[in-house]
C-alpha cells in the first residue's frame, strides 16, 4: 500500500508523525490537501497513500496530539479538517530535536553543513 | 488534429454511459461492507474519492477514467479495511491475550497428560529387555546395562520428582530457544494454524479429543481398578473431576476462537 519512489517502510512509518504534526502546525488542513503538500514539499519523493495516512491521523488524533472537525468547504461540501494540539506541539518539538540530532550526527559523518537546533 | 483527439473520448462515453453518482454509490456499499470501517471513516474516505475524482476530472479526464484512477488511488476497500486494522492500537492487546490463552491451553493439556505420557514410556521401555533377551545371545546380554523391574532404572525414573521435570521439559525448552532467537523459526511454522479460524479449530478439536479419550480411559481405568479400594475417593467424585477436567480447555478454546483473526487475509502477512 506503500507508494513510495525514494523512501523505505520503515522511513516513511518512522517519518509520518513529524511529517504531519509539521503540516498541521502550519495551519488546519484535511486528509487529501495533506497528501498533496507532502508531495509537493518532497518534490514528489515522498508519496503516501490514503491507506497510510488516515490510520496515522487518527492514531494522533485519539492519542490527543491533534484535533478534528467537520466542516464545510467552499465547494459546500463537508470535510473532516484536523488542527495541532498544545500537546502534539510539544511532541513536534520533541520529534523536531531527535531528528535534527540524527541529521546532524550523519551530516558530520557526510560533511554536511549542520543545522541548529 | 483537434477533431481527432476529441473523438475517442466522445466515443467511449457515449458508449458505456458510466454513471459517476452510482459508481460512487457501489463503492460506498462495497467500503460499508469492511467490519472494521465506522461510519465517520466512511464519510471521511468518500469525501477523499470525490476530491481526487474532482481534482482528475480538471486534468482533462473523463469521469469513468478519474473515478477508477481515484478508486485505485485510495485503496481497495478491503486494504483499507486491514491498514485501519493495523492501526488499532487494541489489536496488539487482543493478540497477545490470544497467545497467552493458546499457552494456557497447550500447557494445560500437557500437564493433565505429560505424566501419563511418561509411565507409558516406562513401561514400554521395561518391556524391551524381556524382548531383547529373545533376540539376542546370552555373551551380549551380558554387556548390555538392561533395565530389570524394580532395578535401579525403574527407581530412578518411576518418581514423581523426575516426571514432574519431564512435564516441565517442553517449557524449559521454549524458553532457551526464544533467548537464543530461535523461535521465529518454529513460531513461522506454527503460524499456518492460525491462518484460517476452520483450520485452527479442527486442529485443536483433534488434540481435545485425544484428551478427552485420555481422560474417559483414566476414568475407566479407575472405575475397574481403584475404585473399590477402600479409602479411595468413590467413582462419583472422579466423574465430577472429570467434567471440571473439560470445563477449562472447552473455556480457553472458545476463548481463542473469539479472539482469532476473522477470515483468512494473505495480504496481512508480512514478507
Amino acid at each position: 500500500m506503500y507508494k513510495t519512489a525514494m523512501l523505505a517502510k520503515d522511513m516513511v512509518a518512522a517519518s509520518a508523525k513529524p511529517l504531519l504534526l509539521s503540516i498541521l502546525a502550519e495551519g488546519e488542513s484535511y486528509g487529501y490537501e495533506i497528501i498533496q503538500k507532502v508531495r509537493e514539499v518532497s518534490g514528489g519523493e515522498i508519496e503516501w497513500s490514503d491507506g497510510m495516512l488516515y490510520p496515522v491521523l487518527h492514531r494522533l488524533e485519539r492519542d490527543g496530539l491533534i484535533d478534528a472537525e467537520w466542516k464545510e468547504a467552499d465547494t459546500g461540501r463537508q470535510r473532516k479538517y484536523y488542527f495541532i494540539s498544545d500537546a502534539g506541539r510539544k511532541v513536534l518539538k520533541a520529534e523536531r530535536q531527535q531528528w535534527l540530532t540524527v541529521h546532524n550526527t550523519l551530516g558530520k559523518l557526510w560533511k554536511l553543513k549542520p543545522v541548529s537546533i | 488534429m483537434a477533431d481527432r483527439s476529441q473523438h475517442p473520448g466522445k466515443i467511449m462515453e457515449t458508449q458505456t454511459r458510466f454513471d459517476l453518482t452510482a459508481a460512487i454509490e457501489n463503492w460506498r456499499q462495497e467500503l460499508a461492507a469492511q467490519p472494521d470501517l465506522t461510519p465517520e471513516v466512511r464519510r471521511e474516505l468518500e469525501t477523499h474519492l470525490r476530491d481526487t475524482v474532482a481534482e482528475l476530472q480538471q486534468r482533462g479526464l473523463n469521469k469513468e477514467e478519474s473515478f477508477w484512477l481515484a478508486r485505485r488511488r485510495v485503496g481497495q476497500p478491503k486494504q483499507l479495511c486491514e491498514e485501519f486494522a493495523k492501526a488499532d492500537p487494541t489489536k496488539i492487546w487482543r493478540e497477545r491475550m490470544l497467545w497467552s490463552l493458546v499457552g494456557a491451553f497447550g500447557v494445560q493439556l500437557w500437564l493433565e497428560t505429560s505424566t501419563f505420557v511418561w509411565e507409558f514410556s516406562i513401561q514400554a521401555i521395561m518391556v524391551m529387555p524381556s524382548t531383547i533377551e529373545r533376540l539376542l545371545p546370552d555373551w551380549v546380554l551380558f554387556y548390555l546395562p538392561l533395565p530389570t523391574l524394580g532395578g535401579g532404572f525403574y527407581r530412578t525414573f518411576h518418581n514423581p520428582l523426575v516426571s514432574m521435570f519431564f512435564s516441565l521439559v517442553p517449557m524449559i525448552l521454549t524458553v532457551i530457544l526464544l533467548s537464543r532467537g530461535r523461535m521465529t523459526r518454529i513460531a513461522s511454522a506454527t503460524r499456518f494454524l492460525f491462518e484460517s479460524r476452520r483450520r485452527f479449530l479442527f486442529v485443536s478439536a483433534a488434540l481435545f479429543s485425544f484428551y478427552l479419550l485420555y481422560l474417559c480411559f483414566r476414568l475407566i481405568r479407575y472405575s475397574t481398578m481403584a475404585a473399590t479400594v477402600p479409602g479411595n475417593p468413590p467413582l462419583t467424585e472422579m466423574v465430577q473431576r472429570f467434567i471440571a477436567g473439560l470445563v477449562l480447555p472447552i473455556t480457553l478454546l472458545g476463548l481463542i476462537a473469539w479472539l482469532m483473526p476473522k477470515g483468512k487475509s494473505p495480504n496481512q502477512r508480512r514478507a
